[in-house]
């Protein structure tokens, strides 16, 4: 268990955790505490390989002499563009360790928004993880005179590559060891050298107006939230996670990387985001984290599977899942449960329960938490009467991950729980949310007027509208400007509407669109593999993903179970029409976010015709 | 009223699901094209389609006749061919009597008038009638295999690649035969191709069949157009900046 400490009274405040005050210090300390403990896992052709805390060390250290080698001074953005995979981590402790600043860019992104990032954030070497990412840049690189380097992790395919910008990785690590060789001092001076007010990584958020601003995020912004993580979520080096979120994202990062650091705990790569249902139960991690779009999922799958099983499996459930509602009432208040009902669930947990959890690669989990997205409160009671605690959280990568959070001695259903030790979250006078903590970055990369928007005094203006109740639980209403005024005068929030919406095995995501008109709409995406699978089941002749969409049985099943949502709100915030997006949106379109939400900016405007056409009067047959 | 319609297909190889639900419909007069890579489904739609499988679900209507559960026997006098991949001729068999063989359930008097219109469409056959049909160049039995479909005079003619191992020069006689059919004998074609670019070119509409599912369907002209049909079917593919692009781009059948 390490020793924190924070010190509030000092400007800037203080963060040490083990006596380190930086992030390198901490990284070195582990490396140097623990070397034979396994600090990650990759599977490689069918097997999990071990790579222990003394093999990170090396790797980083030979990443970070490497660059050094080729130029890196202090400060310098490296850049970071691959799905999750042992050299991403490697890669970027050794480009902090030695003064660098880590961006990471999604793998998904597009060849203009590589240049974006490259160029905004002055980037001088790029890490890209194989010939497709490589491909983005090299088409891109006569607009980024910052570029200097790629280095490439997956040389496969690229043999014949010959290119004096792009080296592979082991050329760099090669370079490294024999940096390492002339000059062995270099390293542990490095790494001491850095303060930590000092800039560490830039994450890239991407803003309802205008170009992606740069969050900068410092050594002790990192460190107060690896603490506040460890506050939450008592994590030992016994845990285990899945690694599947981009690690370019805040949630991704400070959980996979910040957290393991703070812990000691072990970290396992997913080897495909197509295999994480296969990974997470071959794992079976402690602690999991995700977004609220993966929960859903697991809910559906569990929805469909029931349809299509026996009469008397659906009994078994109905009934298992009834014990567990009753028992977490009583576990959600904080009460001790009855002899009675824990006799029940006993059964209902060894006879149904555990092999629901099983599948879903949760039976092992400790805790169960989500965050970066609204989520249908329900769905959050559905785990607890799995007999998993999940627990919601708060933050938004300006406050570098997490601040406020449910907890076990302090949990309300339906709120992102109390802000966290050491972090104040107040209301402004429009009820936006602010926050003010050792979290709270110190700007936006090159934009002083964006920071001034959003930081002032030391607050962090968060854009979301929420309300505290009496014990100080934070309800987040919705984003300040997603906030729809009908044309009636009415305030409506839509993501409370979407959240019930999603929670149908049908709905994959919707948009609900009313601001300035006189009744609501929304747009709606289908999840493909149950509305296929309902489309087959019932004898509804399609061919595409887009004909599917136009089956008129289809069209009434959304209808249905918009209705069964519309039940649960008042007359104003009942939807009046919908249309369904009638093609299959890939992660490298616009209109998603990496994490396969809908935009809803992007929405409302690429598909404004089927928007108005919703709006226009009917036309009754004459 | 299309001449064949599927609805919800699935047919499987015992445990194996081939196809996952399909639903097609195929206009009279003309030409249909089926394209897919290999385990697509594509052979097994035409065989469910004439009755050598039965769909596990899902209905077969050809004319207005529910056709699903019917014996291949029976598909056939209702007057759909089907020439199957690889050819399949009888070796041993002579030209001639191959051709016999394809107006095996026939009882119309018109057999010889077709044998003449089959051997005035494929010359060559002609020229060797007596040889023994194993004895032939495989364009040659490729041309007899289809002149065998022809002797049924099948309203619908489901050709499984015929272009299959043939010469660019042999593939464009084939082509033009396909074409002749649709026009001078009124026959309505569902293809079957490996060779995205021919059947394209010849087609009226098409499916694209992946993992037993259709990802995509349009007229012949837009999917020769849409970028994914370029690049994992015509292999016409950008070769990128640096050249020589090993990765493949993700599918979206637009």
């Amino acid at each position: 268990m390490a020793e924190h400490h924070i010190d509030l009274s000092q400007s800037p405040p203080v963060v040490t955790i083990d006596h380190c005050r930086t992030v390198t210090e901490l990284f070195l300390n582990r490396v140097q505490q623990y070397p034979d403990k396994v600090a990650l896992r990759e599977k490689d052709f069918g097997l999990w390989n071990e790579y222990s805390w003394s093999q990170y060390g090396d790797y980083a250290r030979l990443t970070g002499l490497g660059l050094i080698a080729l130029g890196l001074k202090r400060g310098d953005v490296c850049s970071v563009a691959s799905e999750v995979c042992k050299e991403w981590l490697f890669a970027d402790q050794g480009i902090v360790s030695v003064g660098g600043v880590t961006n990471g860019v999604y793998p998904t992104d597009a060849p203009n928004q590589v240049k974006y990032l490259i160029t905004d954030s002055g980037t001088r070497f790029y890490f890209a993880e194989d010939e497709e990412q490589l491909d983005k840049v090299l088409q891109v690189r006569q607009h980024t005179p910052t570029l200097e380097k790629i280095i490439i992790f997956d040389m496969e395919g690229l043999r014949r590559l010959d290119d004096s910008m792009c080296m592979s990785f082991d050329a760099l690590l090669e370079l490294g060891r024999n940096f390492a060789r002339e000059h062995p001092e270099v390293w542990e001076q490095e790494i001491h050298a850095a303060d930590p007010e000092d800039l560490m990584v830039l994450t890239y958020t991407s803003g309802t107006t205008g170009p992606p601003k740069g969050a900068m995020i410092s050594h002790r912004n990192m460190m107060y939230m690896m603490v506040t993580l460890q506050r939450i979520y008592n994590v030992s080096e016994k845990d285990e996670q899945l690694a599947f979120l981009p690690l370019a994202h805040v949630a991704g990062r400070v959980f996979y990387i910040s957290l393991v650091l703070e812990s000691c705990s072990v970290i396992n790569l997913v080897e495909d985001a197509e295999t994480m249902i296969q990974d997470l139960q071959e794992i079976s991690p402690t602690l999991h984290f995700a977004v609220p779009r993966v929960w859903e999922k697991q809910y559906s799958t569990v929805a469909i599977m029931l349809k299509e099983g026996t009469a008397l499996g659906r009994f078994a459930y109905d009934c298992a899942i009834a014990i567990g509602e009753n028992v977490a009432l009583f576990r959600l208040q904080g009460k001790s449960v009855p002899l009675v009902q824990r006799l029940l669930f006993f059964l209902a947990e060894h006879m149904v329960l555990k092999n629901i959890r099983r599948m879903l690669g949760i039976n092992n989990c400790r805790i169960l938490s989500t965050a970066a997205a609204p989520v249908a409160p329900e769905l959050i009671k559905w785990f607890w009467s799995l007999g998993k605690p999940m627990y919601e959280v708060y933050g938004q990568t300006e406050c570098t991950g997490i601040v406020t959070s449910n907890r076990p001695d302090a949990l309300r259903i339906g709120s992102v729980g109390k802000s966290t030790e050491d972090a104040e979250v107040e209301l402004s006078a429009e009820n936006e949310i602010k926050i003010r903590s050792p979290g709270v970055i110190t700007g936006y990369w090159n934009k002083p007027e964006k920071t001034a928007d959003t930081i002032q005094h030391d607050w962090l203006y968060t854009g979301d509208v929420g309300r505290l109740d009496e014990d100080g639980f934070v309800y987040i209403i919705d984003r300040i400007n997603d906030i729809i005024i009908t044309s009636g005068g009415k305030n409506i929030t839509p993501s409370e509407i979407e959240n019930q919406l999603k929670f149908s095995p049908f709905i994959s995501d919707a948009v609900i669109v009313g601001d300035k008109r006189p009744y609501l709409t929304c747009l709606v995406m289908i999840d493909q593999e149950n509305v296929t699978k309902f489309a087959q089941d019932n004898d509804v002749p399609f061919t595409s993903y887009t004909s599917l969409c136009h089956t008129t049985e289809i069209q009434d099943l959304v209808w249905q179970e918009i209705e069964k949502v519309n039940q649960k709100f008042a007359r104003v915030e009942t939807i009046k029409k919908f249309s369904l997006i009638d093609q299959l949106l890939d992660p490298e379109d616009e209109e998603l976010t990496p994490t396969m939400k809908l935009k809803r900016k992007v929405v409302n405007e690429k598909y404004a015709d089927m928007v108005n056409k919703m709006y226009q009067p009917d036309r009754t047959a004459t | 009223m299309s001449l064949l319609e599927l609805t919800n297909i699935e047919t499987c190889y015992g445990p194996i699901m081939a196809i996952r639900g399909i639903s097609m419909q195929i206009e009279a007069q003309g030409i249909t094209v089926l394209l897919g890579a290999n385990g697509a489904g594509k052979t097994t739609v035409l065989k469910t389609i004439c009755g050598a499988m039965d769909p596990q679900k899902g209905r077969v209507r050809f004319d207005g006749k529910e056709i699903q559960k019917w014996d291949p026997d029976g598909v056939a006098r209702l007057g759909i061919g089907h020439v199957p991949e690889g050819r399949e001729i009888f070796p041993f068999l002579s030209v001639n009597e191959n051709l016999i063989m394809g107006a095996y359930s026939r009882t119309d008097r018109h057999v010889e008038e077709d044998l003449d219109m089959v051997y005035d469409f494929f010359p060559v056959l002609k020229e060797k009638h007596g040889h023994q049909a194993g004895y032939l160049s495989g364009g040659q039995q490729q041309m007899l295999a289809i002149g065998r479909g022809m002797m049924m005079r099948p309203v619908l003619m489901l050709l499984d690649e015929p272009s299959l191992g043939l010469s660019p020069r042999l593939v464009s006689e084939i082509t033009q035969i396909i074409k002749r059919l649709v026009d001078e004998q009124e026959m309505t074609i569902l293809l079957v191709e490996q060779n995205a670019g021919m059947a394209l070119d010849i087609g009226n509409f098409g499916y694209v069949l992946e993992l037993g599912h259709i990802v995509m369907e349009g007229t012949c002209e837009r999917l020769r157009e849409s970028t994914d049909i370029q690049e994992f079917y015509l292999g016409l593919k950008d070769e990128g900046v640096r050249g020589g692009r090993r990765w493949k781009r993700r599918k979206t059948w637009r």
